[in-house]
């Protein structure tokens, strides 16, 4: 340190806080992930990008299929888009996390700032489901070629963000419960692998067994492809599936939010 | 004003601190003494409220500190003794997140890090990022972004562990300037020299207990201000006594090598950690 007698520097007190915004937190969140965004842009793109697109090959124009009488690829786009929402948004949150809470340590640094806790949880989950938005839009500009006639709109758009939140909210859940950093990856391999295969994503879940079906059937990802593929068909979606969704989100943020609370060793 | 009052946390059956109290009056710097494992860690994170208590409370200025307590936690700043930072952000971007956690205007932070990063030598390092940093631009970088929002309580977990005797003094030059400007500090350290040298009181903690609190003088002088060290065939003891003449006496009869000493803080340390406590 250089020496140097600043007392303006060095000064104690109060500062000029601009807390009349009272949603600084989430927007100081949401700062945080474009910082991360704007840094890994491609390497988060491309990572967006490799699965989807080697299901799309191997599935969708490799195996040649049909499903309820049309083309197999459009059933797979519309599940693709669900699940990117969910792995995108799920993977942004809990390796961010996990790191940050086990390994860096940064969340120390939002424990004992005056940062308001509910708004740390809300704007990660808004990050979130925006960067599962961004892995869904990174798909379907890539499948404009082959996915004509299926529809996108507003509701469409609207299932995904649900969907990517709740998929960060139970993110940030089970990033407050890992114990070691390794735990991230044994998440994707215990809950979001098989969420992919088995939720609605590549197959209908109709021709599924009574009692598996039915657990199936309640997973936030089923609702999500579900409403995703009725509206990309022209059809009106079950909006049951948005309050499933919305039933996750209120119980994993509740928890997230009591586990920031309250959670004696965080 | 901080005041800690019979504070306990367990983890599982193992207790790290043990019913602590002390308080520590506004624009004081405080040391928390302790060897490894004391609880010194432990105790600075619940102040921090990363970790809760098992019992116990935290008051600041008379209002109980929580992890809600935004107005309380507005006047913390915590420099701890692992670099919590992250890793891939640039050292402008990590006090600008510091800055918008306070709420403080953009402007502000722009300046006052500029500021700063510049007091501290690392203008020229701004862009780059934490993990490229050496161990000692990293600790810079802590103690820049906890002077950021002018906190009136800094809380430091070891802030000089593993810095060169020269890094050490200028953290010391520093830490006594911000004192001087009434900022509260409590320091957990286990270089006693440094808790002698700067803090107008210490606590003594040993397996999570408070074992002695006061000046370090008044600490020596209840020890005794004169030490004789003598050395056998494979120890040193230590003899210590309140004047010098006893001192002396005492030297005078001793049948091995014998060198007599003012005392210090760390015969006080000692005399905790190793021979009270069993």
């Amino acid at each position: 340190m250089r020496r140097q007698e600043d007392h303006l520097i060095l000064s104690s007190g109060r500062q000029h806080f601009t807390d009349k915004i009272k949603i600084m937190g989430i927007i100081t969140v949401l700062w945080e992930k474009w910082v991360e965004f704007r840094r890994d842009f491609y390497k988060i793109t491309v990572a967006a990008m490799i699965s989807p697109l080697m299901y799309l090959i191997i599935f969708g124009l490799g195996i040649r299929t049909t499903s309820h009488g049309q083309p197999y690829i459009f059933f797979l786009v519309p599940g693709l888009v669900a699940m990117v929402t969910m792995t995108g948004s799920f993977s942004a949150i809990a390796q961010n996390m996990s790191v940050q809470r086990l390994y860096e340590k940064a969340l120390d640094q939002v424990m004992v700032s005056p940062t308001p806790l509910w708004q740390f949880i809300l704007g990660q989950v808004i990050g979130g489901s925006l960067r599962g938005l961004y892995a869904a839009l990174v798909i379907l500009v890539l499948t404009i070629p082959v996915r004509h006639g299926l529809i996108f709109n507003w509701l469409s758009f609207a299932v995904m963000i649900l969907n990517g939140m709740v998929f960060a909210t139970l993110a940030l859940v089970l990033s407050f419960l890992a114990k070691t950093y390794s735990d991230a990856p044994r998440f994707n391999t215990y809950i979001i692998m098989p969420m992919s295969f088995l939720c609605n994503t590549f197959f209908s879940t109709e021709e599924m067994p009574d009692g598996f079906r039915q657990l199936i059937e309640i997973m936030p990802l089923s609702q999500a492809s579900g409403m995703i593929r009725s509206i990309s068909c022209g059809q009106t979606p079950d909006l049951t599936g948005i309050v499933i969704l919305l039933a996750y989100l209120v119980i994993l943020g509740g928890i997230s939010v009591f586990f920031i609370y309250r959670k004696k060793n965080l | 004003m901080i005041e800690v009052r019979e504070l306990t946390k367990k983890f599982g059956s193992f207790t790290a601190v043990d019913d602590l109290s002390f308080t520590i009056g506004t624009g004081e710097f405080f040391g928390l003494l302790g060897p490894n494992g004391a609880g010194k860690t432990t105790t600075i994170s619940m102040l921090s409220t990363v970790l809760l208590p098992t019992s116990g409370k935290i008051f600041i200025d008379g209002s109980p500190l929580t992890r809600a307590a935004s107005e309380q936690k507005r006047k913390l700043a915590v420099i701890t003794q692992e670099y919590s930072m992250r890793q891939d952000m640039t050292m402008d971007e990590v006090m600008e997140y510091q800055g918008r956690l306070y709420y403080m205007p953009r402007k502000e932070i722009r300046s006052r890090s500029a500021e700063l990063l510049e007091f501290a030598g690392l203008s020229e390092y701004h862009r780059r990022t934490v993990r490229h940093l050496s161990g000692g631009m990293k600790r810079k970088l802590m103690i820049c972004r906890a002077l950021l929002i002018r906190p009136e309580i800094l809380l430091l977990d070891e802030p000089t562990a593993g810095m060169d005797a020269l890094s050490r003094r200028q953290m010391w030059n520093l830490l006594k300037q911000v004192n001087d400007r009434n900022m509260t500090i409590l320091l957990t350290t286990h270089y006693i020299e440094e808790a002698e040298t700067l803090c107008d009181r210490v606590a003594m903690i040993n397996r999570g207990k408070l074992q002695k609190l006061d000046t370090p003088q008044t600490l020596i002088d209840e020890l005794g201000r004169f030490t004789v060290d003598t050395t056998g065939d494979l120890s040193l003891s230590s003899m210590h006594f309140a004047s010098r003449e006893d001192a002396i006496r005492y030297l005078e009869t001793a049948d091995t090598d014998a060198v007599l000493r003012n005392t210090t803080l760390e015969d006080v340390f000692i005399e905790c950690a190793g021979r009270k406590i069993t």
